[in-house]
């Protein structure tokens, strides 16, 4: 396994201009949060269509005859899957594993995922986008919101970051 | 000029390959930058490695940058790029809860799926996470509405709230950038391992450092919002404008159009 990575000063000056491309050709920028709501609206579509349309969030999704998977958002977190197992191929990184710190167990390790992922897909919702969709997107276009969003988010995680030392140191 | 999309250069469908192809570009940086590895990322919160502010901020002012040059060059009509409303209430209070959920699950949404195609299960639990907190505020949004939209200041800009040009806001920024790279650099020499941190020459981080703040210099002599107010008023740079528009003319095959729109059009 290869655990040097590229220099983070380059991949933010490449990943700059990835926004700035996806500003130039669609008007919008990045984002993923948006399409696991999607994916899930359509699971629930699949399930329970009635009570799919009935929730005043969901029926968001599904406006019209069109798949709530027909997005561009969830082709662009398609497309970043494909993107990150290429890179991790070429780089001999793919490794079956439940990355941890030492001192923490898989099963809690698991629980505290799920945890952080249940959180953070509220959280996305609630305030609109996440990391790429509201704080990277929206501070490149100095949004307001977006600002006061990226500071809550490393105010939030340095907060609560002793908590959580086990797990990853 | 740009954004191509909005002015019909391309269809629905063509965007969505688009999307793909932005998308594996996306993935691919990610990956590269090691956004796969919990371990790597939250390494932030515990003072050792900075690389997610390091690639996030870079990423923020070169785009930024970008934008603006773009729009003084006419490039791009800033006006039709979707910006991101306001609603400051329910911002504040998902960016903290983002916050825990990052420290606790290790990713935020998109560094997760990096790290699920890398073969990390609990990139694959965090994701069944976000969905299952996605239906969650889905089945209590009527409980949520009003605090969902309270705080409401529209789709304003940190130029609004502080009264003064992007060429100013951009290069106070840049400034604020660089004086975090510097911080969060001496920062890491005390805490961090210095065998995985990446290095670098301090001669081309000088040299990087004041390249930006000179860009960002020249916006804020120029005022690039003057060209976003009224763009008649510099006709050399509408000039310069044209050229560009009709450099791409050549290349976009759209695909015949299936004639709708996106008119409710989604930022995140």
């Amino acid at each position: 396994m290869n655990e040097r990575y590229a220099n983070p000063y380059v991949m933010g000056v490449i990943l700059g201009l990835i926004l700035l491309f996806t500003f130039y050709t669609m008007g919008r920028g990045l984002g993923s949060s948006a399409s696991f709501a999607r994916i899930a609206t359509a699971g629930v579509e699949l399930v329970a269509p009635e009570h799919a349309k009935a929730n005043a969030y969901f029926s968001k999704y599904i406006k019209g005859k069109r798949s709530p998977l027909l997005d561009w958002l969830v082709f662009l977190t398609f497309g970043a899957a494909l993107g990150g197992l290429f890179s991790a191929f070429i780089s001999n990184r793919i490794k079956g594993e439940v990355a941890r710190g030492p001192s923490i167990g898989v099963l809690i390790r698991l629980w505290l995922a799920l945890g952080g992922g249940i959180l953070s897909g509220f959280a996305a919702r609630l305030a609109r986008g996440c990391t790429s969709g509201q704080a990277l997107t929206g501070a490149a276009e100095l949004a307001f919101g977006s600002w006061i969003f990226m500071f809550c988010i490393f105010a939030g995680a340095y907060a609560t970051a002793y908590f959580f030392r086990k797990e990853w140191l | 000029m740009g954004p191509l999309y909005k002015f019909g250069w391309f269809d629905f469908t063509y965007s969505l390959q688009l999307a793909a192809l932005i998308g594996f570009m996306f993935g691919f940086v990610l990956e590269r930058a090691g956004f796969g590895n919990p371990r790597k990322l939250t390494a932030i919160f515990y003072l050792r490695d900075f690389a997610v502010l390091k690639v996030m901020f870079t990423a923020i002012i070169v785009c930024m940058l970008g934008l603006l040059y773009f729009s003084l060059f006419g490039w791009i009509d800033l006006g039709r790029v979707y910006l991101l409303p306001t609603f400051i209430w329910p911002q504040i209070v998902g960016g903290l809860v983002l916050g825990v959920g990052f420290v606790m699950g290790g990713y935020c949404p998109t560094t997760s799926v990096v790290a699920t195609v890398s073969g990390k299960l609990d990139g694959l639990i965090f994701i069944i996470g976000m969905m299952m907190g996605s239906v969650f505020f889905a089945e209590i949004y009527s409980f949520l509405k009003g605090f969902y939209t309270s705080g409401h200041m529209g789709a304003i800009r940190l130029t609004d709230v502080f009264n003064i040009n992007s060429g100013i806001i951009a290069f106070l920024v840049c400034l604020m950038a660089v004086g975090a790279y510097w911080f969060v650099e001496k920062v890491e020499q005390k805490f961090g391992d210095k065998d995985t941190l990446p290095m670098g020459s301090p001669k081309i981080k000088r040299t990087a450092a004041g390249l930006i703040i000179l860009l960002a210099l020249i916006l804020a002599a120029v005022n690039p919002d003057r060209t976003v107010a009224k763009p008649a008023t510099s006709e050399i740079q509408t000039e310069e404008g044209m050229e560009a528009v009709q450099k791409p003319a050549a290349t976009p095959q759209t695909p015949d159009t299936t004639g709708f729109k996106i008119v409710d059009d989604e930022g995140c």
